[in-house]
């Protein structure tokens, strides 16, 4: 009986052993990445959301259906969400608030140019400032300022370098003539155009067609008000994507008119809504690959009638039908036109009262 | 001898399936490349979230001292009265982008309502920012009628009252390091303006830009005091300041229960009539490098056109009101 026994207790091993090396092997290569891959996730979703909680700060979700930060409640449920696809973990990384200025730079978001024009006035450094204030929180954003100016003045310069975002400081001087008058010799070119085309020209200079950097142009003039949601609606741009702008055209907003199947079909205005695009310029944002393969488009300077200035450059980089319409259908307001009163120096008189030393 | 042919063909058995298991599996780890390349995406995405949780965290390292020091930071209280017409959303969308950045600040917005409206509740609630959300209806007498000039009426006086109320009656029982500043909702704000103010100990002045028919207006500073007021208009008036050119310690709000704006004061005397009963103009602490510098700008806000929405209200073709503008 003894030696039965042992046979068949080396029989069994023998039937075992390869068996357990079999399955150890398999559970290590196949199965194991996988769930240390959502466990990782899992975790780290929670400490960013843990961190911020330290600093005191409320985390804002940016979705549609207006659900609020919650920090407590539902932070398990939330990192399932943000684990199951890399499009979600990218969402958290990018809604935090830090107080630290502006957002890290990420690997994954398309950057934003925005492109404002400036020109020398006394409100200018308030209307920078405030700008500014709305752009630092705002991940991935290159911030290409324009001044109408002979050469770039120290005010912007100092501004720019102040803020700490990534940007890019160009000037053009609108010559004279085209600045004020306009008679039908020399008509007058709109207010910005041919900063904006400069900067149009810096990009095709700077980008090549054949890169990977994705990227979305923007023009914003620097007294409009800009949320903080129409950044991220943008950011998904195909081709040139819009939406509707309020306090333009003598109306509370104007937009497009969208259909059921979320095309564009027109525009509801009442200045001239047969226009090839009647919509302002802060209504509308362009893939840079688009600007990039289409080298020819700028905004027309000589010859446009009022209202015309965004026509002229988008029907030469897109057909209606191609139009990506953003805020929830078009639907709501994400962009205001405001305008700043020109303040009245009244008491400053003839030789200046107030030192002119000191910068405004 | 039956259990010995059993036993063998037992183990004929079971070495082929074992090697046909083995095999099996052998390719099984060959075409496991297709899924690392959806676990290389996951990793990246790791390794990216890795790198983002480091640098908060190296953030917070950094932040920590400046936010806990000994003392902690002083919170700012910014009372900002409001009202609805057109433009307001925007100026409180641009307002909460700049307070957004300071650190421990709490916003008290006050509306001229005799209920709060939901446009501002919603917006408050979504802005991320520590808030409280108070009203009080200016009584109609006291109210700009529609064609009168700005100055006519002085504005914002009880809403502004409203939240130094709301101080006192939150502030019974502690003696918080705290600052107060008047903020209206169309003026623009550089962050340093809030550094400079957080340490006030009585009442802090400063430069404002575009206020006052001039570039800027501002307390005149030698020898490190307030002698005089650089200002254009009426500079005899006890404070010729601004509403953005001063902050209150809490400790002086509430040491002092009866101070107030006086909405009967004459034309440019508001300020005053709060300031005059906190302080006198040798105890103002001067800051924006001795007042020489402008952090702060009156701005105001065109009123948009609305010929045409009217035009088109005519006609009953007025744009939808359910979009909240």
């Amino acid at each position: 009986l003894e030696m039965p026994k042992r046979r068949d207790i080396l029989a069994i091993v023998l039937i075992v052993l390869p068996w357990t090396l079999l399955i150890t092997v398999w559970h290590q290569s196949a199965i194991a990445p996988l769930l240390a891959i959502r466990k990782a996730c899992h975790h780290l979703v929670k400490e960013i959301f843990i961190i911020p909680e330290r600093l005191a700060v409320r985390r804002h979700r940016l979705s549609d259906d207006g659900a609020e930060g919650r920090h407590e409640a539902g932070q398990g449920a939330d990192s399932k969400e943000y684990c199951s696809s890399d499009k979600d973990i990218v969402e958290v990384v990018r809604t935090e608030y830090v107080y630290t200025r502006p957002p890290p730079w990420s690997d994954v978001l398309p950057t934003i140019h925005v492109v404002t024009p400036t020109y020398s006035r006394p409100v200018q450094k308030a209307e920078l400032t405030r700008l500014a204030n709305t752009f630092l929180h705002v991940p991935n954003l290159h911030w290409i300022l324009v001044e109408d100016s002979q050469r770039r003045t120290p005010l912007v310069s100092r501004l720019l370098r102040e803020t700490g975002l990534n940007y890019t400081h160009l000037n053009v001087e609108t010559p004279r003539n085209y600045k004020l008058r306009g008679d039908a010799r020399d008509p007058r070119i709109p207010r910005g155009t041919m900063q904006r085309n400069l900067a149009l020209r810096w990009l095709r200079e700077t980008f090549s067609p054949n890169g990977t950097q994705p990227g979305i142009v923007y023009f914003a003039d620097d007294d409009n008000t800009y949320s903080l949601e129409l950044f991220e609606e943008m950011r998904s741009t195909r081709k040139v994507s819009v939406w509707p702008v309020a306090f333009v055209g003598g109306l509370r907003y104007e937009s497009p008119k969208v259909n059921a199947a979320g095309k564009v079909y027109g525009w509801k205005t009442v200045f001239d809504p047969h226009r090839p695009f009647a919509i302002d310029m802060a209504g509308f944002a362009i893939n840079l690959r688009l600007i990039l393969f289409k080298p020819q488009a700028y905004f027309k300077l000589r010859g446009v009638k009022g209202g015309y200035q965004e026509s002229s450059l988008l029907r030469e980089l897109v057909t209606l039908n191609d139009l990506e319409p953003k805020a929830a259908n078009c639907t709501k307001i994400l962009v205001w036109h405001t305008r700043t009163e020109k303040p009245v120096l009244v008491n400053e008189g003839k030789k200046g009262f107030t030192d002119p030393n000191v910068e405004i | 001898m039956r259990l010995r042919f059993k036993l063998k063909t037992v183990f004929i058995l079971y070495f082929t399936v074992s090697l046909f298991g083995l095999i099996y599996a052998l390719m099984q780890l060959g075409q496991r490349c297709d899924c690392a390349e959806r676990d290389f995406a996951k990793d990246h995405a790791i390794s990216r979230l890795r790198g983002k949780r480091h640098s908060l965290l190296e953030q917070t390292k950094k932040l920590e001292p400046t936010k806990n020091p000994k003392p902690p930071l002083p919170t700012i209280y910014v009372i900002t009265p409001t009202y609805t017409r057109l433009v307001q959303k925007a100026e409180l969308t641009r307002l909460s982008h700049t307070f957004l950045l300071v650190p421990q600040l709490h916003w008290i917005v006050v509306e001229d309502s005799p209920h709060k409206t939901s446009l501002v509740s919603d917006f408050l609630s979504h802005s991320g920012l520590a808030f409280t959300h108070l009203h009080v209806a200016t009584p109609r007498e006291r109210k700009l009628q529609e064609g009168d000039p700005n100055w006519l009426k002085p504005r914002g006086v009880e809403q502004r009252n409203e939240g130094l109320r709301w101080l006192r009656e939150t502030n019974r029982n502690r003696a918080e390091d705290a600052v107060v500043y008047f903020a209206d909702d169309d003026n623009t704000y550089s962050l340093q303006l809030f550094e400079e103010m957080r340490w006030t100990q009585r009442v802090s002045v400063w430069p404002v830009g575009l206020v006052g028919g001039m570039r800027y207006e501002r307390p005149v500073v030698e020898q490190g005091r307030v002698v005089r007021f650089h200002t254009g208009w009426r500079p005899s008036r006890p404070f010729p300041l601004d509403m953005a050119g001063f902050a209150v310690s809490l400790r002086l709000v509430l040491v002092n229960p009866e101070a107030r704006f006086d909405g009967d004061a004459p034309m440019g005397f508001l300020e005053s009539s709060f300031l005059q009963s906190l302080v006198t103009m040798e105890e103002l602490e001067p800051k924006a490098d001795m007042c020489t510098k402008v952090l702060v700008w009156h701005t105001r806000t065109e009123k948009p056109k609305m010929k045409r929405e009217e035009a088109m209200l005519k006609q009953g073709l007025g744009s939808d009101p359910a979009i909240e503008v």
